[in-house]
């Protein structure tokens, strides 16, 4: 719903009329990234903060191992990203007749991009699902976690768009680089905040 | 209790327990031969403090195969703590907990199947059917998907005609129902009740004492409570409020 929201006030307030041809590329790319950024912000955090909620978080943790739970968590983010993208980013391109010159390099920005949102994102979740203003606390963490795909994601919309040096998707190889550390780092790292 | 097996001979005695996470093999009196395989459990000065306010002070107790202990004591003297942190769940300020078997000391991720536990911060997933909980613990745990096991359960706490009736709409005495049969899926060693018969009626107490008298055969159990008939079920008790 944020999505969506955020989507339709910048189509109606920006359109595709107000900004020159020549930024069109780079403003759009940075407006679809802060719109799946911060959706993904708002609604992602809940998935720990959920069962501690209903107390079943230490049924789980009493009968699952610590990584089932991060790979069982975080493909339920990716599943619930990637049905995001699957929405806002046609809407997008409709609403702001997004011109795109290598689509493939774009979708594959896009799709790598959310595998990068929801890896950096599960393992906060986890962290703030133990703290009181959990809301504040999910921004301002993951925010630098998220900044450098953030930069990444940009580039290669931009890059897609005007259709020059996307030869061997540069973007998307430091996207998908950023997944596996993330993933490595979180499974690492998951079982020391899982296990008080 | 399908798994366990009672052989007995007139003279020599003969006893066998079939296990899924080991086997404990007890052969007494049977031409001299005395072999013990079996699981305790070893709480080693315990001590739990929140701030500066001390809660438990150096614990220390060991339960064995076939035994129940009560763990008795005033509201808030740290009964449900003490069986948090021998679940894992808390740790404590001081001490350890150790689980054996076969007086080898057993590591953290094989604790994890060897604990049951009921208690009443553990909740079950109220969007699902009490079907559906036990089916879904059951892949958690990695036991092979088996829906008669989980009707089994059910027909065990008494539950198995609301099997397919969503959680949000049972009372408070059939979720405890469901809890017990949750904390059973993997037939635990050690099987931890916090409170085991708050909220139930009279035939609820009675699935309680059956199943506590169940464990006795192959595991050990702790219980948390105050309630005189509950203690009772138990060969010892420890008193938190002294």
């Amino acid at each position: 719903m944020f999505a969506l929201t955020t989507l339709i006030a910048v189509s109606f307030s920006i359109g595709s009329f107000r900004i020159g041809e020549t930024e069109k590329p780079f403003l759009y790319a940075v407006l679809l990234w802060i719109i799946l950024v911060f959706s993904a912000l708002s609604g992602l955090s809940r998935s720990f903060v959920k069962e501690r909620e209903a107390g079943t978080i230490d049924v789980l943790r009493l009968s699952a191992r610590p990584q089932a739970v991060f790979l069982g968590k975080l493909f339920f983010n990716l599943t619930l990203l990637l049905a995001l993208e699957s929405i806002i980013v046609p809407l997008f391109i409709l609403l702001m007749e997004y011109k795109i010159e290598s689509f493939g390099f774009f979708a594959a920005m896009i799709i790598s991009g959310g595998f990068g949102l929801a890896a950096g994102t599960t393992v906060v979740a986890a962290m703030i699902a133990q703290a009181s203003a959990r809301g504040a606390l999910f921004s301002a963490l993951s925010f630098p976690l998220l900044l450098p795909l953030m930069i990444t994601g940009i580039k290669g919309c931009e890059r897609a768009a005007i259709g020059v040096g996307v030869t061997g998707w540069p973007e998307v190889k430091i996207s998908l680089a950023y997944v596996i550390i993330m993933i490595t780092m979180s499974l690492l790292l998951f079982p020391l905040v899982w296990e008080e | 209790m399908s798994r366990v097996f009672v052989f007995d001979f007139a003279t020599p005695k003969f006893r066998l327990t079939s296990r899924t996470q080991g086997i404990w093999l007890n052969l007494t009196w049977l031409y001299g031969i005395n072999i013990h395989v079996m699981y305790s459990l070893r709480v080693t000065n315990v001590s739990k403090h929140y701030s500066a306010t001390p809660l438990l002070q150096n614990i220390s107790f060991q339960l064995q195969t076939g035994e129940a202990l009560a763990v008795a004591g005033w509201n808030g003297s740290g009964k449900s703590t003490l069986l948090r942190i021998i679940a894992g769940l808390v740790k404590p300020s001081a001490g350890k907990v150790q689980i054996f078997f076969d007086n080898e000391p057993i590591s953290k991720e094989r604790k994890r199947k060897l604990i049951g536990m009921v208690a009443p911060s553990l909740a079950i997933y109220e969007e699902l059917t009490a079907l559906e909980n036990l089916e879904f613990f059951c892949r958690v745990r990695g036991i092979p998907h088996n829906r008669e096991k989980c009707l089994d359960l059910m027909e065990r706490v008494g539950l198995c005609e609301q099997a397919n009736k969503m959680c949000r709409n049972y009372s408070s005495g059939m979720i405890q129902r469901l809890k017990l049969a949750q904390a059973l899926l993997h037939n635990p060693p050690l099987l931890l009740l916090d409170e085991p018969g708050c909220n139930l009626d009279s035939k609820g107490m009675k699935v309680v004492e059956r199943i506590i008298l169940d464990q006795r055969s192959f595991g050990m159990t702790v219980i948390a409570s105050n309630e005189e008939r509950e203690v009772e079920y138990a060969d010892r008790v420890i008193n938190l409020s002294k």
